[in-house]
Order: structure tokens, then sequence, then C-alpha cells
């Protein structure tokens, strides 16, 4: 027996020796799984109306930034945003709506976009990432509860080194993907993703001396506009 | 490993291997002299543990998530054997290689065949106590692998020759203009100031081409997801995301405790682990991947299942609870003693209260047996475990242990405090030797009672005790005697 499928065997026989009553497989404890204990906030009872002022409450506490839009003042929005930011050179995953691009690219002198086709074997290179001074992206989900955003990174999303390596993210948030609790979100998995990116504020530490210092190596900046989609397009102010 | 040279922990450099570090008592000795340490110490303490209260004071269903969160560790250790091989099996359909290593050695040699196989000199990792618990790094560099740390706290002790004190924020002994000076001899950067927003501008610009560049990484892992064989790591400063996301190969050493039956379960143990670690509702960036997938991030993944000593751990009853830990040191930042004495003292990378039970257990009760004495009993460090870890019980389990294995020694037969507690042992099992020896001691203690009713100085073993504090004499009537007259007399006066 090969040395690898020795110590295998070593540490699963000492596991099965501690645990005598263990389940044989993990299809087998199913049903003691199903019978833990759950009794924890599963689904919020906040109005949409306040839990969207609880995701850019948590959000500014980050240090992100939020601004708010009706759906068809989207692109103008987003245009805004890269005018207000002072960069010219940025990122897109591939399956970005035009829509979102061209406002922009009309509006603003010298702008650039690069768009990320790796699907189509032409995604761009890390360095050709690490040049660009922005990147813009759609999202899965929002949790108001820890002003946490979740990207599965679809085609909308982009692929992870995409909102890593450029400093400045400008991410768009629907209010029908904002939901209250962490749970909220679990519920609305079906399927278990493979690549998730849970992003609440910028990167930070708190290193020396328990000062929370923002960017240290993700990127600097969080940008949100919040999209009103939910029937109530009336921002408050 | 002795390096020689003074630190900021002030006198030689601390020993953080339970078998050559010295007992408690004497490693913290150095420490409680060493005022800057221990003002450094309890600031971050402090910070830490005002910013955890109020996240955690906002959550109405803090105890119901304890509880589950207890409970669904509870299930792992209890199937951990059948959740360990989903995983396996779960992480190789998904193109990860899973490793078993029985102790530090098996994982230390499985790492290093993968660095040979892959051609790597060089290696970025993210912070991960358990590939210091198998101390990876001076073997790595023994076998001429280059380690770049990229966590700020991690390359403060790197470049700094530092050993962490703590299993979050490894540098909070060290401050500001102590970085500063660190990073200044290490870097060349003679004009750093000590603000920290330029220090850590610094470890960006340091890493920034380390991280494009070497296309080899070490992790450890939070949480190995048994149902979809994805694994989840938590952090802070984006060091990690860069370490999982940019090379072509990446290693991933875990616990085999590490592992939790179901994704969903995340929605547990996600809620508990910043507010307990940092005091924030949520830490900046989580990351969990599934194996490998196509066109992004490493394109060859393997997993290191670590045991040493685990399983032992894993087959008693009381002590098995230390595995539900989920790392958030929020024990660390509660304790009295930690907050006095700071991480070295506790001579392993497993400082505080959980280190207290864990350094012990992991060495098979052979080493670091003055840890679970380190400890008031207070019950700080149970009233905040976001895993309801009942500290204080295995505590007084494993002094047990360490007196029962102890007094089975010929050599201690005669040691002051062995006899002394056989002789208590005696007195107490006899009323009429118990009530002698009141009388006697009242003589006795008579001799050195001041008229405060106070014995201030004792000779010889009893000194120990008054060099510190003071101690009441003897009444002039036991309990029992004052118990037996009261029954004679009125009521009244007995009150």
């Amino acid at each position: 027996m090969s040395a690898a499928a020795n110590s295998r065997r070593q540490v699963l026989e000492r596991i099965r020796a501690a645990t005598p009553n263990s389940a044989g497989t993990a299809e087998q404890g199913a049903s003691a799984w199903n019978a833990l204990p759950r009794g924890y906030t599963r689904v919020g009872a906040m109005t949409a109306d306040a839990r969207i002022q609880r995701m850019m409450e948590r959000l500014r506490e980050y240090d992100a930034e939020v601004t708010e839009c009706a759906p068809d003042e989207l692109p103008a929005a987003i245009s805004a945003q890269l005018a207000a930011s002072g960069r010219l050179k940025f990122v897109a995953p591939p399956g970005t709506p035009p829509a979102w691009m061209v406002t922009a690219a009309w509006q603003i002198a010298g702008l650039e976009w690069n768009i990320d086709q790796c699907d189509a074997g032409h995604g761009l290179t890390t360095e050709e990432i690490e040049q660009a001074e922005g990147v813009v992206t759609a999202a899965f989900c929002g949790v108001a509860d820890s002003g946490t955003i979740v990207l599965h990174h679809s085609a909308t999303e982009g692929r992870r080194v995409l909102t890593l390596l450029p400093d400045w993210h400008l991410c768009i948030l629907h209010s029908s993907q904002v939901v209250e609790t962490l749970p909220e979100y679990f519920a609305r998995c079906q399927q278990p993703p493979a690549l998730v990116t849970w992003i609440s504020g910028p990167s930070a530490t708190a290193d020396i001396e328990m000062t929370r210092i923002k960017g240290v190596h993700g990127p600097r900046f969080l940008n949100v506009i919040l999209v009103r989609d939910l029937g109530d397009n009336k921002i408050q102010q | 490993m002795s390096r020689g040279r003074a630190n900021a922990a002030g006198g030689g450099h601390p020993v953080l291997d339970p078998a050559l570090a010295p007992p408690f008592p004497v490693a913290a000795l150095p420490v409680l002299r060493n005022s800057q340490l221990r003002k450094n110490v309890a600031h971050a303490t402090d910070v830490i543990q005002a910013k955890r209260a109020r996240v955690v004071a906002e959550k109405d269903d803090w105890q119901a998530l304890r509880n589950a969160g207890a409970a669904i560790r509870d299930h792992v250790l209890e199937n951990l054997g059948a959740y360990l091989e989903q995983f396996e099996e779960r992480c190789t359909a998904a193109g990860g290689t899973v490793h078993w290593a029985a102790d530090a050695a098996g994982a230390r040699s499985i790492i290093l065949e993968i660095l040979r196989q892959e051609k790597a000199a060089e290696v970025i990792k993210i912070k991960t106590m358990t590939s210091a618990e198998i101390q990876l790094n001076p073997f790595l560099e023994a076998a001429g692998v280059k380690v770049f740390e990229t966590d700020l706290a991690e390359i403060i002790l790197q470049l700094g020759e530092e050993e962490p004190s703590h299993i979050v924020a490894p540098a909070l002994h060290v401050n500001r203009s102590q970085v500063r000076e660190i990073f200044a001899r290490r870097m060349g950067l003679k004009d750093l100031s000590d603000d920290p927003q330029a220090l850590t501008a610094a470890a960006r610009n340091y890493l920034r081409r380390k991280f494009l560049d070497i296309p080899t990484a070490i992790s450890g892992a939070n949480f190995l997801i048994a149902e979809t064989g994805s694994v989840a790591v938590v952090e802070s400063e984006g060091n990690g995301r860069m370490c999982l996301t940019l090379p072509r190969a990446l290693i991933t050493l875990a616990g085999i405790e590490k592992v939790v039956p179901r994704f969903q379960d995340l929605e547990v143990m996600l809620q508990v682990l910043a507010r307990s670690a940092t005091g924030e509702r949520m830490n900046p960036y989580t990351s969990l991947w599934t194996g490998v997938t196509p066109g992004d991030g490493p394109q060859r993944f393997h997993v290191v299942l670590l045991d040493n000593g685990r399983s032992g751990i894993l087959a008693r009853k009381t002590e098995r609870q230390t595995l539900r830990c989920i790392r958030c040191a929020a024990c660390m930042n509660a304790c009295p003693v930690y907050r006095q004495t700071g991480g070295h003292a506790y001579g392993s990378v497993y400082p505080g209260p959980i280190g207290a039970i864990l350094t012990p257990q992991l060495m098979q009760m052979h080493h670091a047996q003055s840890l679970p004495f380190a400890s008031s009993l207070c019950g700080a460090c149970y009233e905040v475990c976001p895993v309801k870890i009942n500290i204080p019980e295995v505590l007084l389990e494993l002094r047990s242990q360490v007196v029962n294995q102890e007094r089975r020694q010929a050599l201690r037969f005669f040691d002051p405090m062995y006899v002394g507690l056989r002789v208590a042992n005696l007195l107490f099992s006899r009323a009429w030797l118990f009530h002698a020896a009141q009388r006697l001691g009242r003589i006795g203690l008579g001799f050195f009672t001041r008229g405060d009713g106070w014995i201030h100085s004792l000779p010889s073993v009893g000194a120990k005790w008054t060099q510190t504090r003071d101690l009441r004499g003897l009444p002039s009537q036991p309990f029992h005697a004052w118990w037996a007259e009261r029954g004679r007399k009125p009521m009244k006066e007995a009150k």
C-alpha cells in the first residue's frame, strides 16, 4: 500500500474508532442534519423600503459610496459615476448589457471599455486587468443585515480576477436582489454555486493597532448603484 | 529557530513550539515586565471587544445562532469520517486533489512534494495558523523554497522576525512605531511615517508584483463543505483573493475538523464568525471555490487534510468540544489572563483560552501541561464563544489529567503540595481528626495572628501566601461548635 493510501486509511480509522455512533455516509446523516436546531431568524420582517434603506446605510458604514436610480435612469447613473471617478480605463464582464456602456462612452471623452471576452477565448490578460482603473459589474444578491454584496461570478458579474485588481469597483445592484437576512440569500441558492465572493465594503485591514485602513490589496473604492426595480421607483431623499 | 535577538516581546525570542517552550508562569514573567507590550495588547483587545459587543447586541437571535453553530459543529464531529469522505469525493469530482496527513511531518512532505512538481522556488501564502502549527515556513525555507506571507500582520512578523501572538491579529503586540521601524529597515524605506495608512500602502507596494508574478500559493481554510467539495476562506485585506485567484497552482492546508455538512450551514457560520473575530457585521471578503473552474483561478488545486492529534481529541467525551472551534479568537480578547500576558507566554501558535485547551491535547498531554492552569476559570471565554465551547469545563478535565499523571510519579510523592493534599484528604475524611487539626491550627496560627485579626507574615512555605496577600486568622470558635451551641440557646440570641 502506498504511503498516501496508508495515511488516508490511518486517519479515517482513528476517526471511525473515535466516533462509534457515526453515520456510515453523509447521506445517512441527512435526517440528523435536518433535525438540527435552527431557531435563528430565517426570514426578515422589514418592508421592502426599510430593507433597501438598511442595505444602503450598512454599505455606507463600510465606506462604500451608494447612489440610487430608477431602472430607466441606470445608463445615465453609470455614466455620472464613471465621470465623477475621474478615471477613463474600465473593464467589464462579457455579459454586461451594452446599454450600461454606451451612454458613458458617448458622454465621457477618452473613456475606454475593455470587455473580458473570456467565454469566447479572448479573455483579458492579468496585466490588462491590472492596468484598468475601474470595473463595472452586476451582482447576484445583496444582504441588508450586513451590507454584503454577493457575486456568483456569472457572465454579468465577471471572473474573480476582474473585480479584484482594478482599484475602483462599481457594482449595479437591483432592489429586487436585496434580501434582509443572510439565510434569505442561502434560500435563493437553489443549487450551491461553485464560486462565490461575499464583499462587505472595500478591502480593509485593522492589523496595525486595530485602526481600520481602507484598501490593502483589493479595490480601495467600492461604489454601488441601487436600481429601484420593485415597482416603487420613488427615490427617497 | 532561535534567532537570539531582542524583539518587541522584550527579552529573548518567544518559543512557540510546545515541546520546547518553558512553562506558562516562567514564560509570562518577561512579558509582565514589558509595559509597552502590555499596553499594545490591552489597547487592541479593548478595541475588538467593544466592537464585538456592539454588533452582537444588535442581533436579537444571537443565542439561537450560537446554539445552531454548536449543534452543526457537534453533528459534524459525530459524523466526521462520513463528511470527510464526502468532501474528498466531491472535491475530486470538481478537479481538486485531496491528500491526507496523519501528522505534521506528513503534511510538510506532501506540500513540499507538490511544490517540487510545480517547480516552485517561491510561494505566496495566506495567513494560516495550521501552517504555523506544523512549522511549515522554516521547513520550506530549509528546503530552498522562499515563502512570502501576504497578510499584513504576517508580513510584520516575517520581516520583523517576530512570532504570532493572536490567531486573528497575529501582530497585535506590535504598535505602529515598531511596524514603521521594521518596514523602514526591511523594505529600505527611510522616510516612511508611522501613519497606519502609509504603512499599509507600503505593504501593498511591497506585495503587488509578487501577487502577479509568483504562480504558486498556499492557503488555509475556514470551512470545507462536504456536500459540494468547496472550500471557504474568510479575510479582510484581499491578499486572500489574490492568492486564491492569480496563481496557477493552489495548495490548501486544513485541519480535518474544518468540514461543515452543507453550503447552507455557512448561513450560521458566517454570521457568527466575523462578529466574534473582528467585531464587524461581515468581514470585507469571503471567498468560496470548488475544485478547479476552467478560465477562473488556479488550474491545479490540492487540499491537504491534517489530523496531527485531532482524532485523539475526538475520542474524548468532554474534550471533543474543543474541535468545534472556528478560530475567531473572541476567547482570547475576553480572557483576563491573556489580556495581561499576550500570546507568547502560551508557548504555542494557539494562545489564550482555546490555546490552553487545544495545545496540550494536540501534544497528547506530553507537553504544555502548565497551560490548563493558566486560567482563573472565570468563564468569560465560554460566554463569548460563538460555538459554545465550555472552555472552563475542558480546562478542569485537563487539570485533573495532569494531576493524575503527576501524582503517579515517584518523584512527586514527597512534593509538599502532594504531601499536603494527602494529609488534607485524611483530615477531611474523619470528623475527630478534623476537629483536632482545627484546635492545633488555632494554637499554631495564634502565634502569627496580629491584633487586627489578620496574619501578615508566615514562615517557610506559608510565606508563599503572605508575600502577596494577608490571611485571615482562624476565628476563636469554629462553625460546627457555633452550630451545636446555637441549638441550646434561645432563638433571639442565636440571631
